[in-house]
């Protein structure tokens, strides 16, 4: 076995001698590679340089001065169309003019009394009724009473009628306490859209639509006690028919009263 | 022994050759570092100078414009904070809704003095449920009317053409008194509405405001929808007014007609 195996060793000796040739070969050709390869690498270096410089250049920087662009473009659209500062500060001034053309105007309309009673209980009566005052209300029944006067008693007038006399005086009492009360809201929704556009005259772009909600709100108040004051009118109104229609129906009772009276005298003569 | 002499020389040699095989392979594994440390290959030069390309890249495309860029945005900021959005302003909007919501208040109050003025018993009872601005009241009113204003006479009192127009003029009658009623009630649900959304805009920022304003827009629209029904009802109630106005024409005229048939029917017979 021994001797087999240096058998084969003793063969291979030549077997090495060449491949040491080769080795040697080998080494030399490594030993040779390395300028090449590096030469390989130094072309790559170059070519990854060029890549990220042409990216830089070109993607990056492409975006970059797009996004500068557009940037630049928003920015003087918003400063130039939508917000111009000459513009904001026009509209302010607008609101301002507006405001001392016809504000002083308008207060002095609204001013004017426009009392014209000229006797004395007329005049007390009609002074509370265009005062604006709720706090006056309750004065109200005794000077209505000395223009009008009471309803008629038990013994001058009968029930229907003194009932419906009542309803009429109740209800021209109500609407006209109802006037009053319009007249005190009235100047405090006038005293709200002067507040409203005082603030306009100085208000931003950005707090101009809370300024337009809180009017709408305020309009909204003001629609609701237009309700109010049109309900009053349609009672009145109702109330008016309702006497009318009254009258026809006592007609119509009076009527055969009176048909009833005849026929007795015509059978009893 | 001179071979073995020989072999062991071969030998040595042969492990020198291969130590020294070995040393040139190490060194020509590490030669990168071993030249860029002496600073003379022309690959650092190279490196240098792209690195150095890269850099004022980076300077004049990227952090010039990314620069332009900030300075534009602060720009946009400023202008925003400071001329479109300020917080002044937006403070003081809600300020004044807060002032608003106390001037709501009173006028409500005011609205609420009693008006009512009746004396007597039936026309107060009527009255109550006129200006109570309770929808739930609204049954009640044909009866206390009924007892106030009286019903249709019976057909032995009067012909059936009035007993109809006093039928339909007492329907009118009732029918506004009652939607008097509802458009009280509606309205002071408007005013509660209004009240809430005013609360709602004392917190509100410049970009919800928009969305309360289109709410108050609504309920404008709605405010005004029951205000044209009021007055449709204020306009049947004089439409009914008018008519009969021309319906006691012609019962006048239908009168004059008979009585002048009588009239000659009486004379004919005294002939």
């Amino acid at each position: 076995m021994k001797q087999r195996a240096l058998a084969l060793i003793h063969g291979l000796r030549p077997g090495f001698r060449s491949g040491k040739r080769w080795l040697l070969l080998l080494l030399l050709a490594v030993v040779l590679a390395p300028p090449s390869a590096r030469a390989a690498g130094i072309g790559d270096i170059l070519t990854l340089f060029k890549t990220i410089a042409s990216t830089i250049q070109g993607a990056i920087g492409g975006a970059l001065s797009g996004i500068q662009t557009l940037n630049s473009t928003i920015n003087n659209f918003r400063q130039q169309i939508i917000w111009p500062l000459a513009q904001i500060n026009q509209a302010r001034a607008f609101v301002a003019s507006t405001r001392s053309q016809y504000g002083g105007l308008m207060f002095q309309i609204q001013a004017i009394r426009n009392n014209s009673a000229t006797l004395t209980n007329p005049t007390q009566l009609e002074s509370v009724f265009r005062n604006g005052q709720s706090g006056s209300i309750g004065q109200f029944q005794p000077l209505y009473t000395n223009v009008y006067g009471n309803v008629p008693s038990s013994n001058d007038a009968r029930p229907v009628q003194r009932n419906m006399v009542d309803m009429d005086d109740a209800l021209a009492q109500g609407s006209l306490k109802t006037t009053v009360l319009s007249d005190q809201t009235a100047e405090g929704m006038l005293a709200l859209a002067d507040s409203i556009e005082q603030q306009s005259a100085t208000a931003a772009p950005g707090a101009a639509p809370m300024l337009a909600t809180q009017a709408g709100i305020s309009e909204l108040e003001s629609q609701a006690y237009l309700a109010k004051v049109l309900a009053s009118e349609l009672r009145q109104e109702a109330a008016k028919l309702a006497h009318q229609n009254s009258l026809l129906k006592q007609s119509a009772a009076s009527t055969r009263n009176l048909q009833n009276q005849v026929q007795q005298v015509l059978t009893h003569p | 022994m001179k071979r073995r002499l020989l072999i062991r020389g071969w030998r040595f040699i042969r492990k020198g050759v291969a130590l020294g095989l070995a040393l040139v392979v190490v060194v020509l594994m590490l030669p990168s570092k071993a030249r860029s440390q002496l600073g003379l290959d022309p690959c650092c030069a190279i490196i240098s100078a792209g690195l150095s390309t890269i850099s004022n890249l980076l300077n004049s495309v990227v952090a010039k414009p990314l620069g332009a860029i900030q300075q534009l945005e602060q720009q946009s900021a400023n202008f925003e904070q400071q001329v479109v959005f300020p917080v002044t302003a937006i403070n003081q909007a809600r300020g004044m809704a807060g002032q608003f919501q106390g001037q709501f208040v009173q006028m409500r109050q005011i609205f609420q003095v009693p008006v009512a003025s009746a004396t007597l018993v039936t026309p107060q009872q009527l009255e109550q449920s006129l200006l109570s601005r309770n929808p739930g009241t609204v049954p009640q009113i044909t009866n206390n009317y009924a007892a106030l204003y009286g019903t249709v006479m019976p057909s032995t009192d009067a012909p059936q053409s009035v007993r109809d127009l006093v039928d339909m003029t007492d329907a009118e009658a009732q029918a506004a008194m009652k939607k008097a009623v509802e458009i009280d009630a509606l309205a002071d649900l408007e005013l509660q509405a209004a009240e809430q959304i005013n609360q709602q805009l004392q917190t509100a920022a410049p970009g919800s405001a928009s969305i309360l304003d289109a709410q108050t827009s609504a309920w404008l629209v709605r405010a005004n929808a029951y205000t044209q029904s009021a007055m449709a009802e204020l306009v049947r109630v004089r439409s009914i007014e008018l008519a009969n106005t021309g319906a006691q024409v012609k019962f006048s005229a239908a009168h004059t007609n008979t009585l002048y048939n009588s009239g000659g029917l009486l004379l004919q017979g005294a002939h």
